[in-house]
Formats: C-alpha cells, sequence, structure tokens
C-alpha cells in the first residue's frame, strides 16, 4: 500500500457526503498565568462530512475539548489560533473567526453536564422558547421536544427537576432550534448511565440522518466501539491527531499504536491499561510525544506527519522508511 | 471471611424505601460486581455496608462480626475495615490538603507510619505531584489518589462506588488493574458498583443486578 | 481586580494606622492638655483640625480617639468571631438538639436591639473596657455563628468527610482536620467586616455617655463632644471625626469583600481540554 501526498487534511469521501463542517491546520495556544504555554491543539486538520457522526476521542485533557471551543469561536480569552474552521451553509462556506454570526443558526453546541448550562430559575420551556425567539425560528418547542424523545409536559420543569438523561436531551433540542447544518457535541454522555449514553447516542444519530454534520467529542470509547453510531473517528493524543478514517475500519485494524492501546484498554477487548500518565499539555515540544507513554513505538520519536492512505491516514515519523501497514 | 449484609431496609428520609430486603456478601480476596441503572439504590447499598449510614431494618457483618453502630459509632475493632472510592474525585478530596496529605490522613488517624511516596509510586503518581492540591491535578490523577489514600487505611474490603464513571476507558483500565492487584496481593474484598456491565464483566468474579437481591437471604 | 480593591483599601486602612500611631508620637501639642485660651478655634495652621471646646488640639485628639476606637473594635471582633466560630462548629457539626438549641439562643440574642441589650451589658459594669468589649461582642456573635454554621452543614455531606470518617477519624478529629480550617476564610471574613460595627457600636454607647469616659478619646466621645460644639458653629469637632469614621468603616469594608475573594481556594481550572 503507497502511501499519497503525506500530510493531507483528512478528507474522507467527499465526492458522497460535502463537507459541513471543515477545519484546517488548527493550532491553539493558551498562555497562562505563571508564563508556561498550553498546547491545546496542534496542526489539527478534521472534515466533518454532512449526513454523518464523526467521533474525535481521546483520553481526558489531550485537548477534544477545546476544539469545541475553537468552533463555536468561544476560546478562552487570550489564547493564539491558527489555521481556518469553515462551517458550510446553504449560502456558501462562513470562517467561524470571522466575526459573521453563525451560532446556533448554522453550527450549534451540545454541552456537557446540561443541566448546569441552563438557568436553574427558569423552566425548559421558557428556555428553549428564548432560543427560538432569538434565532427567529419557526420551530414550537412541542415539536422539538417530541424530535429528541421528551414528553411536550417535561419541558415545563425545572432543570433540577430534570434527570440528566432527559436535560441533555432538551440541550439537544436547544441545539436543533436553528436547524444547524453542524452539531458539535462535547462529551454529551458524560456522567449517565449506558441506558440513557445509548439514547442520546441514538438521537444524535437521527441529527446525522437528517442531514447535519454532527462532530461528537467524547473519552467513552467503549460507547462508540458498542453502539457503532460513528461514521468516521479521530484519534487525538497530546493536542495532535495520530490517526483518522472510517470508524469500523479503525476500530478492527487500527494503524496507530496509540489506537491500538486505546482499544485494548476497553474490557471487552481484554483491559490492558497504558504505562504511566497522560502528558500535561502544558509546553509541549513541537514533536509528538507519544514514544514517552510507549518507547518502543515506531511511529513517534521525532518530527511525525500524518499520512493519507484512501479514506484513512495515521501518524508516523517522516523520515521512518514506508512500511506495509496491512 | 466476607462484608455480608442482611435484610436491608433503606432509603432517603421520609421517602419510601429504595432498598427493600437486600442482602448481598462480598468474600474476602474476591472482586464481585453490582451493577443496576442509576437512582435505584446502588449508592445506598455501598454506604450502608461501610458502615456510613444506619439501615431502617437489617444488618451488616465484618468478617462474622456484627456491626453496632455507624460513623463515628462504629465499634473500635472494625474502624477502618472498609475503604470507599466515590464517584467524584474532586468531592472527596478536601480541596485545602495536598496531595500527601490526603494520602497519609487513614495512617495519621491510626497512628501508623506510612511512605507515601511508595503508596503513590503503587498507584502511578509521581512524586512532583503530591506537593499539589486537587485543583492542580486532573480528576484522574486524583482519583489515583484517592486509591492511595484507600491503601494507606489498610481495609479488609474496598467499595468502588461508580469509581470510574467520570474517566476514561485508559484511566478506568488502569485504575481497575491496580485495584485487582491489591486486592490480590492484600486479601481485599472488593465491591465494584458500576452501570458498565463490560467493565463488571471482565474483573469480577461474580456479577450481581442489584434488583436481583431482593429477597435473598443468603449470600447470592 | 480583587487583589486591587484590597491593596487600596489596605493602603487606605495603612494612613488612617499611621495617623492614629505617628501623631500623638511626634506631635508637640499634647492633646490632654487643656487650653481654654485656645478653645473653639476653627482649623488653622496651628491646629490642622481646629480645637475643641477645651481647647484640645483635635488633630492630634482624633489620632488617639482612633487609636482607641480601632483597638476597641479589634478586641470586639476579635472575640465575637471566636464566640461564633466554636458555636457554629459545634452547632453545625453536632446537629441534633445541641443545634437547635443554639440556634434558638442565636435567634432570642438576634430578636433584642443590639444597642439597648449592649447598654444594660455596660450599664451593669459602669463603663469599664471590658464591660464595653463584652457588650460588643456579645450582641454580634451570631452572624458569625449562623455563617459558619451553615457552611459546616453542608461540608458535612461532602465525601472527603465520609472517606475520614470510614478511615477511623473520630468526631474530634473531622472538626479539627477539615470543618474548622475549612471556616477559617469565613471567620477571617467576619473579623474584617465586624470592624465597622464595633467601630460604630462603640462610637455609638460613647456618644451616649455609655462607653468610655469623656477625657478618654475615642471617635464615639468625639463625636459626643461636637453635639455642643456645633450649636456654637465649631463644624470642625464634628465634620473631621465623622469623615475619619467613614473612611475606615468603607476600607474596612471594602478589604473584607475582596479578602474574601482572595482567601477563598480556587476551583479546578476552568480549562477543558
Amino acid at each position: 500500500m503507497n502511501p499519497s501526498n503525506p500530510s493531507n487534511p483528512s478528507n474522507p469521501s467527499s465526492s458522497l457526503h460535502p463537507a459541513g463542517l471543515r477545519v484546517e491546520n488548527l493550532t491553539v495556544r493558551l498562555p497562562l498565568a505563571n508564563g508556561s504555554v498550553v498546547h491545546a491543539a496542534s496542526e489539527v486538520s478534521l472534515a466533518v462530512p454532512r449526513g454523518a457522526v464523526t467521533a474525535l476521542v481521546g483520553e481526558s485533557g489531550c485537548g477534544k475539548s477545546i476544539l469545541a471551543s475553537a468552533v463555536m469561536d468561544q476560546l478562552p480569552a487570550g489564547a493564539r489560533r491558527s489555521g481556518t474552521i469553515t462551517v458550510t451553509t446553504p449560502q456558501g462556506p462562513i470562517d467561524v473567526f470571522s466575526g459573521a454570526p453563525f451560532r446556533g443558526r448554522h453550527a450549534a453546541l451540545v454541552p456537557q453536564s446540561a443541566a448546569t448550562h441552563l438557568t436553574p430559575v427558569r423552566t425548559a420551556r421558557a428556555q428553549l422558547d428564548e432560543t427560538i425567539t432569538s434565532l427567529g425560528s419557526t420551530r414550537t418547542s412541542d415539536e422539538l421536544a417530541v424530535r429528541v424523545g421528551l414528553v411536550p409536559a417535561a419541558l415545563d420543569c425545572y432543570p433540577h427537576e430534570l434527570s440528566g438523561g432527559m436535560a441533555q436531551r432538551v440541550a439537544v433540542a436547544g441545539a436543533l432550534v436553528g436547524d444547524p447544518s453542524v452539531i458539535v457535541a462535547d462529551e454529551p454522555t458524560a456522567s449517565l448511565d449506558r441506558a440513557l449514553t445509548d439514547r442520546i447516542l441514538a438521537l444524535l444519530r437521527e441529527c446525522a440522518d437528517d442531514g447535519a454534520a454532527v462532530l461528537l467529542i467524547t473519552h467513552d470509547l467503549a460507547s462508540l466501539v458498542r453502539t457503532g453510531v460513528a461514521d468516521h473517528v479521530a484519534v487525538m493524543y497530546a493536542s495532535r491527531l495520530m490517526e483518522t478514517g472510517p470508524a469500523v475500519e479503525v476500530f478492527d485494524d487500527p494503524w496507530h499504536d496509540y489506537t491500538r492501546d486505546l482499544l485494548g484498554a476497553l474490557p471487552a477487548r481484554g483491559m490492558h491499561p497504558l504505562p504511566g500518565l497522560p502528558p500535561q499539555l502544558t509546553d509541549l515540544p513541537d514533536d509528538c510525544v507519544y514514544h514517552l507513554r510507549r518507547p518502543e513505538t515506531r511511529q513517534s520519536g521525532g518530527p511525525t506527519v500524518l499520512v493519507q492512505v484512501g479514506e484513512r491516514s495515521y501518524r508516523t515519523l517522516r523520515d521512518a522508511p514506508r512500511e506495509e501497514v496491512a | 471471611m466476607s462484608l455480608d449484609a442482611r435484610g436491608i431496609v433503606a432509603g432517603y428520609r421520609r421517602k419510601p424505601p429504595v432498598l427493600t430486603d437486600v442482602s448481598i456478601s462480598v468474600p474476602a480476596g474476591e472482586i464481585v460486581g453490582l451493577s443496576g441503572p442509576s437512582g435505584t439504590g446502588k449508592t445506598t447499598l455501598a454506604r450502608v455496608l461501610a458502615l456510613l449510614d444506619a439501615p431502617r431494618a437489617g444488618s451488616v457483618s465484618i468478617d462474622d462480626q456484627v456491626a453496632t453502630g455507624t460513623r463515628f459509632a462504629v465499634q473500635r475493632e472494625l474502624r477502618g475495615s472498609v475503604a470507599m472510592l466515590f464517584q467524584s474525585p474532586r468531592a472527596s478530596t478536601d480541596p485545602r490538603l495536598s496531595l500527601s496529605s490526603i494520602i497519609a490522613q487513614p495512617a495519621e488517624v491510626a497512628g501508623r507510619p506510612v511512605d507515601v511516596e511508595g503508596v503513590a509510586a503503587r498507584v502511578g503518581l509521581t512524586p512532583d505531584l503530591l506537593t499539589r492540591r486537587p485543583y492542580q491535578v486532573s480528576d484522574g490523577q486524583l482519583q489515583r489518589a484517592c486509591l492511595a489514600r484507600a491503601l494507606t487505611q489498610e481495609p479488609r474490603y474496598l467499595i468502588c462506588d461508580e469509581a470510574t464513571a467520570m474517566l476514561d476507558a485508559a484511566t478506568t483500565a488502569t485504575l481497575v488493574r491496580l485495584v485487582e492487584a491489591e486486592a490480590a496481593a492484600q486479601g481485599v474484598g472488593v465491591l465494584l458498583i458500576s452501570h458498565d456491565e463490560e467493565l463488571l464483566a471482565a474483573c469480577c468474579s461474580r456479577v450481581s443486578a442489584l434488583a436481583d437481591l431482593r429477597g435473598t437471604h443468603a449470600p447470592a | 481586580m480583587a487583589r486591587r480593591h484590597l491593596v487600596v483599601a489596605g493602603s487606605v486602612l495603612a494612613v488612617v494606622v499611621l495617623y492614629a500611631v505617628l501623631v500623638p508620637l511626634l506631635a508637640g501639642v499634647d492633646d490632654r492638655v487643656t487650653d481654654f485660651a485656645q478653645a473653639r478655634q476653627a482649623p488653622s495652621a496651628e491646629h490642622l483640625f481646629g480645637t475643641d471646646s477645651a481647647g484640645r488640639d483635635l488633630f492630634v485628639r482624633i489620632a488617639s480617639g482612633i487609636r482607641t476606637s480601632l483597638l476597641v473594635a479589634l478586641l470586639c471582633a476579635l472575640l465575637a468571631t471566636v464566640i461564633g466560630v466554636v458555636v457554629g462548629v459545634a452547632a453545625g457539626f453536632w446537629g441534633g438538639w445541641p443545634d437547635r438549641l443554639v440556634m434558638r439562643t442565636t435567634d432570642a440574642v438576634n430578636a433584642l436591639p443590639h444597642l439597648l441589650l449592649g447598654i444594660v451589658i455596660v450599664a451593669m459594669f459602669r463603663g469599664s473596657l471590658l464591660a464595653i468589649v463584652l457588650s460588643i461582642a456579645l450582641t454580634h456573635w451570631t452572624q458569625v455563628a449562623r455563617i459558619v454554621r451553615s457552611e459546616i452543614l453542608s461540608l458535612r455531606q461532602r465525601p472527603f468527610v465520609d472517606a475520614a470518617v470510614l478511615a477511623g477519624a473520630s468526631r474530634r478529629q473531622v472538626a479539627v482536620r477539615h470543618l474548622v480550617p475549612a471556616t477559617a476564610p469565613q471567620a477571617l471574613i467576619a473579623v474584617v467586616l465586624l470592624l465597622p460595627h464595633a467601630v460604630w457600636h462603640e462610637s455609638t454607647l460613647s456618644f451616649l455617655g455609655f462607653g468610655l469616659p469623656p477625657h478618654e478619646p475615642s471617635l464615639g466621645t468625639l463625636l459626643e463632644e461636637a453635639r455642643s460644639s456645633l450649636l456654637l458653629g465649631g463644624w470642625w469637632t464634628l465634620v473631621f471625626p465623622a469623615a475619619v469614621l467613614v473612611v475606615v468603616t468603607l476600607a474596612v469594608a471594602f478589604a473584607g469583600q475582596a479578602l474574601r475573594k482572595v482567601v477563598t481556594p480556587p476551583q479546578p481550572s476552568e480549562l477543558r481540554l
């Protein structure tokens, strides 16, 4: 299998599904008060096609959640960024950093722990209606409730009266108000048990089937493998992408050692722990640091590139001889 | 030698009991799993077993000795025999203390010397993390510190109440393997509570669903 | 932002304290010396704040007044806070009937007008410093006790208390190791915020004649003296002591609020990666 041009932004099946969201060479640096710099993202390129669920997975603290903030143009104050993020709308592409309004209308966020993102002193319906009014949408809150699988009467509860799963569904309803072409879900199933997790993931699947480009950011690899909800997957380690490709192929036959390690840690696959601790993103060196976790790897330990092979890509040493990956 | 609960009736004050006549047994040196959806009483059972809350009916015995009191009234011989890992590592650590103080606390209470760096190394915490306070470390690192604290306590039984629910798969694997290793090495009986059935199947010698424990009078 | 407030308020207080300490030491004029020939002089180069009805220089007298007022206030605030913390921790931690007893007592003390109660206590001991300190402390500990108790109540439920209990800690060990240190920030702030109350309370008692004797200058006695001078046109006898009282109260209040922000332990980093 011969590699095509290196460092091509991942672009799966662009002919079948036009990209709803395209992240190109995004680098985010967050200076801290004590002078150190957090490397939240390093040259991340990702295409999230419409009509499909693209999952971004990695351990906690690897930088994936900063992507949600970046896509919504809500990076913390003082963040330094380079690269572009484009949302494709019926009226044409919008650069999210350009200042043009797009939140809610073209790209919406489903946050983690929805209950804490809702105002506690107003009912869910009141907050949903407020979103509807401010976006000028023609949808009604009852209609949205039904779409996310809630009984409309549930909207009259206050956030503390809603269970975790119900609150999360209210959050998805809020995201759907403007019929956005891009939905970013940032750890939407954290602290939910398995039944609720499956339901929320199924709901996101329905949103994708209705045409949205869904970016699902999660550390819950077990649920992704179990439910098969993702069409594409991108694996992130210490602010860099390690591997991307169609989910079924990557889970079956991972090409990067880290992906293999992550899958090996799943209970269903033997629960093999990774050595050491996940790296801190503070003052990371310029190259991939995976070899510090797994010294025997041959895909890290010097300058690396993301090598594209068909629909899949994987990171390896730039100067290493290309080997058979089958 | 086991941690037993018999005929437990328990629940929140002024509400109908969420546990009605529940019995469970955790043998020493084994890892027993308890599964079930959230809100059905798994945490209530865990707290009763740990002698943190008194049940409305039923009894708890540790190694055939019936517990006569809870919290500060636990009889002297049984104090410190059950340790617990909680779901939220942040809520289960005092934000004012350093990780080193947190880990050393059970030994200080018991008046025993402790090698904090040694215990920390067993759970994979490097010495530079020990001087930090909880807000300066991640959830995964903090939960490891909580496990180190539990190990310092030298308990006979360890209850993990959804201790990995907030952690990613890699950290979960590490933590569970550590618990397994310590259980095998020290003969500690472990009750692993989780809604992740695959996790329970991968490491428990037997798994019970909470619903199945009602009305049983012998160890399930 | 909070640090800036703290610095500004702290500087103001520092200036006031320096004034209170240095001026009586350095001034060539003694504030006790009465000189009726100089009585009721308006502010001038010789007497910066003018003189009072007995001819005493007000610039120096106010300095002594501040010193007395602040010292008394500090003693009262400390005593009230100590009582409040002990009572609050005990009530919050033990619960049950001791808690209920304490809360009813607190309610009873709160129901009585502070000033009247203060006057009663002082009248019983006839104007001694101890009486004044007690009268203020015994009427102001309740707000500290309430704050501390509610903090303890919420901390009691936290899993880290459970973890200590599981390790075999006794009630005393949990209270000393975890609960009392947790209330330290609130206690510190309570001391700082009680200071203006205490200054005001002492000034009022002295103004009404129940506090310190008139020859012991405090801001209160100075204000009391100003009553008579005002009718004769001596605005300076009121304005300067009152201005100092206001400035000190404001500075302490700002400092207390800023201190609260600075002293609360930080939350885990909001940076989600």
